[in-house]
């Protein structure tokens, strides 16, 4: 399978004196481009990554047109999009010099004879990556563009950790969806740094041949997880009806025995799936109800009673768990010395670290199947640059997970833990309860019912699009290893060729 | 207790929010309607519970109360009526609870208890808007809040287990086909079992092998338990279904909607795994799918394709029928985000696994399970929610997205493993040949593949359709293609074309030039013959590409003859003996007299030339039995005239010389004979010589 990665040269031409013709747009919009989904790429030097779909883009394009930018590269793919315009001028000599060298330039005999009949995508981005040098002027602009990845994983991880002073927004849904943002992000740049123009040999000669197959697997690993994690977002979410019992029950200016009754099983219930999902994600163990909803006073059918209300049933695999894939994810996850630290296997290392980091900070935070010894996390690079940031939030993370762990309770996700914290509160009034409550404490429960009804709302709001992009990192990380996996098999070919 | 005995009419007069002030006339009106005084704490024993009469009284008056308090809102004395129906209440809970009386069982206290229900409910809702008397608020809610905790774990006890009361059908746990309805589609009735190339390469002699590509239509129960399947799942008796109706309007209408759609769900969701899980169908993580054997994995594809099937056609009507009975009377957003939410649940759990399985290596023999999930995706899962009405809106959308790149992902698949199929017919580099030119395993297993890919002509014609447009957005250069071509014949088309360059390679193997020509003749007929033997495949190759086909059969049949065969008759010329005549023996004046000499040389010649091509050519294989027979007659038809008229015209020359034997070993017939067991495999001896 192809990756479905094309490149067009749109333009290349002089910054201020000669505006890129509306001829050249008009080939790209006559041609068969279909954007299925947008994507959110980041910026690298001396160009732009412009992103979103065909509306954004021809916006950009008439921007780009109006000010007569640098040159325009388009990917596509069946799922991912990006234009490139490079910011930066040329002269009308390269550019009459890269118009040759797009008809002449032959980086790779393998693929260039490919380029006549099957239109190898790699060809051609290569043309680009020769154009961009010249371009530039820059000598080496793989060194660049690594220096320009390690940079921005630095900078969107500063970001995130930037958060960890606001109690309220860090590990809250919100940040986490920031966190997939920015994942999806690095993943988009580090597919551009590591694929774009490159020769598939390249790939595939050491010390890639055997990181690369490494990352795949990792990539397997994370889907797992990802499930995992998605289905923790489903108990999430009936952890949210109980709370609206709770509400339901508590939100009124009078509260009887009634109420409070109603309230109590909400809330025991509650606490209770808080436990379990921590403790074994979901699974079902009928003796291990003694909380649960509507047990109370029925003494000949326990079981039947009560309702599984966090087995949500579509449970991971028995014996799978997160905090061992995590280890199995991290355990052989070195970094790259000597010689290879500043080639291609630094871009490979990165990637596989923000993948464990940020599958690691899920599984921290969301409801997730057999966490023991999450804790004791792998170790990140601290001295590198682009890893302090990251290193700094990891620590953050597992401090929190350390006296999470000593409490018992429900996952790091900041709205859980103060979910948990009005819980209990509640649950303590209504176990003092005699009617009628004092002013004063129903003043208090007021107060903490509100503040529940903002933790649900918060969930409401928040749960679904979380779940989604988490999908959305499930198919984005199976599609580049489809695409890895095909330049592997190109380089095969290449290293083996066959007769006819 | 203490709270009970202020429940005085006289005692409690309760003065209303300054803002009700103003209707005072009101109070004073209700309080007269209040038709029973409040009787003190101590009245509670006096009540009895199981006297309908005194409870139909009291709910009149409640009744009467509920009436008024609609038109006139502002409620400021509570009617002891009320008090009164929450300790009936109470006492009925009471007596379900403690098992003095079972519900669901008398269908007339049932209903008693749900009207006092409902009235209590009504009650507490007024009660709690109009806060005149917070202890009787308290109470009320209170014997509500018992009331409904005991619905709802009856609920749970008829969730939990359905068939409780009544024997029904046990779940079965082997595929039923479509019992539903004959308009869905039907699973594919194609086997699937194919060994990968490499394994047949392995065991390039042991052709059983291949035999083993037998087509097993799979067996399907058409039976009569079809029809009544549905009360397999979800199971419930009718009275069940009734009884959680009247428990949903219960709960819902007192504002114990979410317990209700919890409970609900939850029971129904381990309900639908255990379905599921009767059919063989377990939670399996998507690297444990990569790391699975594929003879595992084949099997667990097809439970797969069993299961959607069964899920998608059978299982979800009969939970949308259930949801719509059992919240009949509510609104339907309820019925449906709970369908909803299961359904996303189970579908992409299910797609999960589909998406695991492409990530296995890809290898030709996984073709057909393949495009076995894409049929079941894209005949039943996707109608199923793109028809799937209202109760699947909350979550069309991104199933049908998520079904799409599904299906994508096992198009690229599929076409890889053309491409694997075509890499491997290329590559399939043996040293040494096949003994006795067979028909070469290769040969076997390539156009059986094919064979078996014609069932699924117009899947595999779709998917090869879809990449193709695909890859041609990007593609621009590419020319515009006649629009009918069809896209698995020009495949098909390539693969025998490798296929055929691949034997041609092989053939070149044979040192001995005709066993080459057998081989290809062997190879080429049975291509020919099993394409032309399948309807399908036939369409997909054309006419002319068997006519042509048959023409090389017929040039490497000549070719053949010649190789072999014109030796042969070398020796059986006549025209040099003749020739010779007068040049060997110049001075004999006998013209006709023949050199004896030469014509013992011709015999003796013309013998060992035969008897070797017997003793090689007999244990030659020419399995199909047409060819074989048609070799023979060509062969006999070329050497017995021959043969017979040099032997008719020589034989007396011959017939007074000692060992005439030696010379005229055989007779013509014996010749027609020994040429009938050329080709059987068999390497034979020659026979006595007839006397």
């Amino acid at each position: 399978m192809t990756p479905n990665l094309e490149v067009v040269i749109v333009k290349a031409t002089n910054h201020t004196n000669d505006p890129a013709s509306e001829k050249y747009i008009c080939e790209i919009q006559g041609g068969s481009w279909n954007v299925t989904e947008e994507i959110v790429v980041g910026e690298i030097q001396g160009s732009e990554y412009v992103t979103g779909g065909e509306e954004e883009e021809k916006e950009e394009r008439q921007r780009w047109v109006k000010n007569g930018l640098g040159f325009g590269l388009f990917m596509s793919s069946k799922l991912e999009r990006s234009v490139v315009y490079s910011k930066g001028a040329m002269t009308p000599s390269t550019q009459t010099a890269l118009n040759k060298k797009k008809k002449t330039k032959k980086k790779m005999p393998a693929t260039t004879e490919n380029n006549h009949n099957q239109g190898s995508f790699l060809g051609r981005i290569s043309i680009r990556r020769n154009q961009v040098m010249s371009m530039d002027g820059t000598q080496d602009t793989e060194c660049e563009e690594m220096e320009l990845f390690q940079r921005h994983v630095a900078e969107r991880f500063t970001e995130l950790h930037s958060s960890t002073d606001e109690p309220e927004a860090f590990l809250s849904i919100a940040w986490l969806r920031k966190l997939l943002d920015e994942f999806l992000c690095c993943e988009a740049e580090f597919k551009a740094v590591l694929l774009m123009g490159r020769d598939p040999y390249q790939i595939a000669k050491p010390p890639l041949d055997k990181l690369l197959p490494e990352l795949l697997d990792r990539i397997i690993k994370s889907l797992d997880v990802c499930n995992a994690v998605s289905l923790g977002i489903d108990s999430l979410r009936n952890i949210q009806r109980l709370a609206e019992i709770v509400i339901s029950s508590l939100d009124h200016t009078l509260i009887g025995d009634g109420q409070v009754r109603r309230a109590k099983k909400a809330l025991s219930a509650l606490l209770s799936a808080m436990l379990h999902e921590d403790k074994d994600g979901g699974l079902t163990k009928g003796t291990e109800r003694s909380r649960s909803f509507g047990r109370r006073g029925n003494k000949d059918k326990d079981r039947s009673a009560a309702v599984p209300f966090r087995s949500l049933s579509w449970t991971m695999p028995k014996n799978w768990s997160a905090a061992k894939q995590i280890h199995m994810m991290s355990s052989n996850l070195a970094a790259p010395r000597g010689n290879e630290s500043s080639g291609l296997a630094l871009p490979v290392f990165i990637m596989n670290t923000v993948l464990v980091f940020v599958l690691w900070t899920l599984i921290a935070a969301l409801p997730c199947q057999e966490r023991n010894g999450l804790g004791s996390h792998f170790q990140l690079p601290k001295n590198l640059s682009w890893a302090q940031p990251m290193s700094g939030l990891q620590e953050r993370i597992a401090e929190e997970w350390k006296k999470k762990e000593k409490k018992g309770t429900v996952g790091l996700l900041e709205e859980m833990q103060k979910m948990e914290k009005i819980a209990q509160g509640l649950l303590d009034f209504t176990e003092s309860f005699q009617f009628p409550a004092e002013a004063e404490k129903l003043e208090e429960v007021r107060t903490q019912v509100e503040e529940l009804g903002d933790m649900c709302r918060k969930m409401d709001e928040g749960l679904e699009p979380l779940q989604m992009q988490i999908r959305e990192v499930f198919h984005r990380v199976l599609r580049t290893r489809t695409e890895f996996l095909h330049v592997l098999d190109q380089a095969a070919k290449l290293n083996t060729p066959t007769t006819s | 207790m203490s709270m009970e005995k202020s429940f005085s009419f006289s005692s409690y007069h309760f003065s209303a929010p300054p803002r009700h002030s103003r209707d005072k006339d009101s109070e004073a009106s209700s309080s007269n309607r209040g038709h029973h005084q409040w009787k003190s704490s101590g009245g509670e024993e006096d009540l009895q519970p199981e006297d309908h009469d005194s409870i139909l009284r009291v709910s009149e008056d409640v009744d009467r109360f509920l009436e008024t308090s609609a038109t006139t809102p502002p409620l400021l004395q509570v009617p002891d009526c009320i008090p009164q129906l929450a300790k009936i209440l109470d006492s009925m809970v009471y007596r379900y609870n403690t098992g003095k009386r079972k519900f669901g069982k008398d269908e007339e206290n049932d209903e008693l208890f749900l009207a006092v229900v409902d009235r209590i409910s009504k009650i507490s809702a007024i009660l709690s808007t109009f806060p005149c008397d917070p202890s009787a608020f308290d109470k009320t809610t209170f014997s509500l809040e018992k009331a409904m905790s005991f619905l709802e774990k009856h609920l749970c006890t008829i969730l939990q287990d359905p068939k409780s009361s009544t024997a029904s059908a046990t779940p079965t746990t082997h595929y039923h086909g479509d019992f539903q309805s004959n308009s869905k589609p039907k699973p594919p009735k194609k086997s699937s079992s194919f060994d990968s190339l490499t394994q047949i390469q392995d065991e390039l002699c042991s052709t059983c092998v291949l035999e083993n590509l037998n087509h097993q239509v799979q067996n399907q129960d058409h039976d009569q338990d079809s029809s009544n399947s549905n009360q397999y799942f979800p199971a419930f008796p009718q009275h069940k279904v009734s009884l959680m109706n009247k428990i949903a309007t219960a709960m819902i209408a007192a504002g114990y909607q979410t317990e209700y759609c919890v409970a609900f769900a939850s029971f129904r969701r381990i309900a639908f795994k255990t379905a599921l899980q009767e059919f063989g169908y377990a939670s399996v993580g998507m690297e444990e799918i990569h790391k699975m054997q594929w003879e595992v994995l084949e099997g667990e594809i097809a439970t797969w394709n069993n299961t959607v099937r069964h899920c998608v056609t059978v299982l979800f009507n009969g939970e949308r029928k259930l949801y719509n009975s059992v919240f009949s009377n509510q609104q339907s957003i309820i019925s449906q985000n709970l369908l909803s939410d299961l359904a996303r649940a189970v579908i992409i759990h299910f797609l999960n696994y589909a998406q695991g399985v492409v990530l296995t290596l890809l290898t030709v023999e996984k073709l057909f399970k393949f495009l076995d999930m894409y049929e079941t995706l894209r005949d039943v899962v996707e109608p199923a929610i793109a028809n799937g009405g209202s109760y699947l809106e909350r979550c069309k959308k991104e199933l049908a997205q998520e079904i799409a790149t599904t299906k994508i992902r096992i198009v690229e698949s599929t076409v890889a493993m053309f491409r694997d199929l075509e890499n491997s017919v290329k590559g399939d580099s043996e040293r040494v040949p096949i003994p006795n030119g067979a028909v070469h395993p290769l040969t076997r297993y390539v156009v059986n593949y094919l064979e078996y890919a014609c069932e699924y002509k117009e899947t595999l014609e779709q998917v090869l359709r879809q990449c193709l447009h695909d890859d041609k957005k990007i593609e621009l250069e590419q020319d515009e293609e006649t629009p009918k071509k069809s896209y698995l014949g020009t495949r098909l088309m390539t693969i025998m074309d490798l296929l055929n360059l691949n034997l041609e390679n092989k053939s070149m193997l044979y040192k001995d030039s005709a066993l080459r020509w057998v081989f290809l003749m062997n190879n080429g007929r049975y291509i020919v013959q099993k394409v032309k033997g399948c309807k399908e495949l036939h369409q997909c190759m054309g006419d002319d590409w068997c006519r042509k086909r048959q023409s090389w059969l017929k040039l490497y049949h000549k070719n053949y003859r010649k190789d072999t065969w014109s030796k042969v008759l070398q020796c059986l010329n006549p025209d040099g003996l003749q020739g010779n005549i007068s040049v060997v023996s110049p001075k004999d004046n006998n013209k006709d007299k023949v050199s004896k000499q030469m014509l013992k040389d011709k015999f003796k010649s013309f013998n060992s030339t035969f008897e070797d091509i017997y003793k090689t050519q007999s244990s030659w294989v020419v399995s199909d039995e047409q060819l074989k027979s048609e070799l023979r007659a060509s062969i006999a038809a070329l050497v017995i005239p021959a043969y017979r008229s040099f032997f008719g015209r020589f034989k007396h020359h011959l017939q007074s010389s000692r060992h005439v034997d030696k010379y005229i070993k055989y007779h013509p017939e014996d010749i027609e004979a020994l040429i009938e067991e050329l080709f059987d495999g068999i390497a034979k001896t020659l026979p006595k010589r007839r006397s």
